[in-house]
């Protein structure tokens, strides 16, 4: 009996082993794909080739739902020359500073004053997942203000995310606007500090006045830089110890654009749209 | 005896299914991992993990559907022999990208979440990347081939952005003032 069981299971196993080959090989599925693409090139297989057809368009259907628009673009022939005066800055200026500080300061420094500074920027993150309604993503991110700013020695370290897992909610108010239905807008490239859109910059400036690190006249007692060339050096500071923790990634993702200002701009409104939506 | 049969029985399950609906998330922890642990291995060399990792992942990602969405409605325009150069110009463009990518690789920890179904022949698998500082959000986009019922890659999104989308986007600005030739060229 016990050998009746074994001869089952290897004849089973015996199959098994042949639809394996048949199910992973890579180059039956390539020839699988092959095939494919054959039945298109003869127009034999009609049955297939309407399939196919289907397929596409369910693609066609499904991208063209998502692509950003910007049809309008006013200030494309600025933001074409912005796009490259910013390349030749993040390419001579910015990398190699950054890579002089990643030099200079360990990467754990490095780490800690991302944290800190992304801690103390608390306030703008509170008021838009406040303003968007998300109030479990705002009692989230008051938990991790308190924890980090008290265990994480003045948001150095990141306590709530590593240990407790209380995930980061990032809001600002050019997202809160595209909640209640602001359009983005055309698209407008800043020196220094890369893409924007109408809604964006309108966003960026109302974080300003929330934000501690930059100084807004009237409202000194609240704010760290007492005036506007210490807020530059802040920015400034924020912008280099960022980078040198991304060092290359801009290069890499440089590659991939066949026309570098309209590939950045499809990127950023790629992604503000699916932050947005978050 | 027993025991290696029932093994390699179970593993060989493992590899039937490999791209079916059930499996998909099983498959792609199995592939990342690999991809993962080659990148690792300091035994090898840089060209060494890069066709070991091409390897992994090239049985699960469709080149074909990529490069046909990426041209979106230009595609039935054009010419059998366009449309073959175009696809193997496109998957290398493709596959010079995600190994560039692998090239940024740190020891980061790859996470993988949940598959959900968005429509019967559409699933997406939610991965996470937990970086230095913050952790990225990589979805990987699926249908459901119906040829053979499989399941292949057709896109990719990368916090937020599509990177067929992208592609989209950039060859029909492309195509507006230049031919086909000339985008087969300059991939």
């Amino acid at each position: 009996m016990k050998l009746l069981y074994l001869c089952v299971i290897v004849t089973f196993f015996v199959f098994q082993g042949c639809s394996t080959k048949e199910a992973t090989s890579p180059t039956n599925h390539e020839q699988a794909k092959a095939k494919a693409t054959t039945s298109i090139a003869l127009q034999s297989n009609i049955p297939d080739q309407q399939v196919l057809e289907d397929h596409t368009e369910g693609f066609e259907k499904e991208f063209s739902e998502q692509e950003t628009n910007n049809t309008v673009d006013p200030l494309g022939g600025y933001n074409r020359s912005m796009t490259s005066f910013n390349d030749k800055f993040i390419m001579y200026v910015l990398n190699p500073i950054s890579k002089a500080y990643s030099y200079v300061m360990p990467q754990p420094f490095r780490l800690g004053i991302s944290n800190f500074i992304h801690n103390i920027q608390f306030p703008v993150r509170l008021a838009n997942n406040l303003l968007q309604l998300k109030f479990q993503n705002s009692s989230d991110e008051l938990e991790r203000f308190l924890m980090n700013s008290t265990i994480g020695i003045g948001g150095l370290m990141d306590p709530a995310q590593n240990y407790m897992h209380v995930p980061i909610h990032d809001e600002d108010f050019g997202q809160t606007l595209g909640r209640y239905g602001v359009g983005s807008g055309f698209h407008i490239v800043l020196p220094f500090l890369g893409p924007s859109n109408v809604r964006d910059l309108v966003g960026v400036t109302l974080d300003t006045y929330v934000s501690p690190l930059v100084n807004v006249r009237g409202l000194e007692n609240y704010k760290i830089p007492d005036n506007l060339g210490q807020s530059i050096g802040i920015v400034a500071g924020t912008l280099i110890n960022k980078n040198s923790l991304h060092l290359e990634e801009y290069e890499s993702l440089k590659k991939d654009a066949v026309d570098l200002y309209p590939f950045l701009r499809d990127i950023y409104e790629q992604k503000r749209n699916s932050e947005i939506a978050d | 005896m027993l025991k290696n049969v029932m093994m390699l029985l179970l593993l060989s399950f493992v590899s039937v299914y490999a791209v079916e609906e059930q499996n998909i998330k099983q498959v792609m922890h199995t592939k990342v991992n690999k991809v993962l642990l080659v990148l690792k291995d300091k035994t090898l060399s840089q060209q060494q993990k890069e066709q070991k990792n091409l390897g992994v992942m090239d049985d699960i990602f469709d080149y074909t559907i990529m490069s046909q969405i990426s041209l979106g409605n230009r595609w039935k325009s054009l010419t059998e022999n366009e449309k073959t150069q175009f696809s193997h110009a496109f998957e290398k463009k493709i596959k010079l990208s995600y190994l560039d990518k692998l090239r940024l690789y740190n020891n980061q920890e790859v996470i993988i979440k949940e598959l959900k179904k968005i429509k019967p022949t559409r699933s997406t698998l939610e991965t996470e990347i937990i970086g230095r500082d913050g952790t990225y959000k990589v979805i990987y986009l699926f249908y459901k081939s119906a040829q053979n019922n499989q399941w292949y890659i057709y896109d990719v999104n990368l916090v937020g952005v599509s990177i067929i989308q992208t592609y989209r986007k950039q060859f029909s600005e492309f195509l507006k003032t230049k031919s086909v030739k000339q985008l087969i060229e300059s991939l």
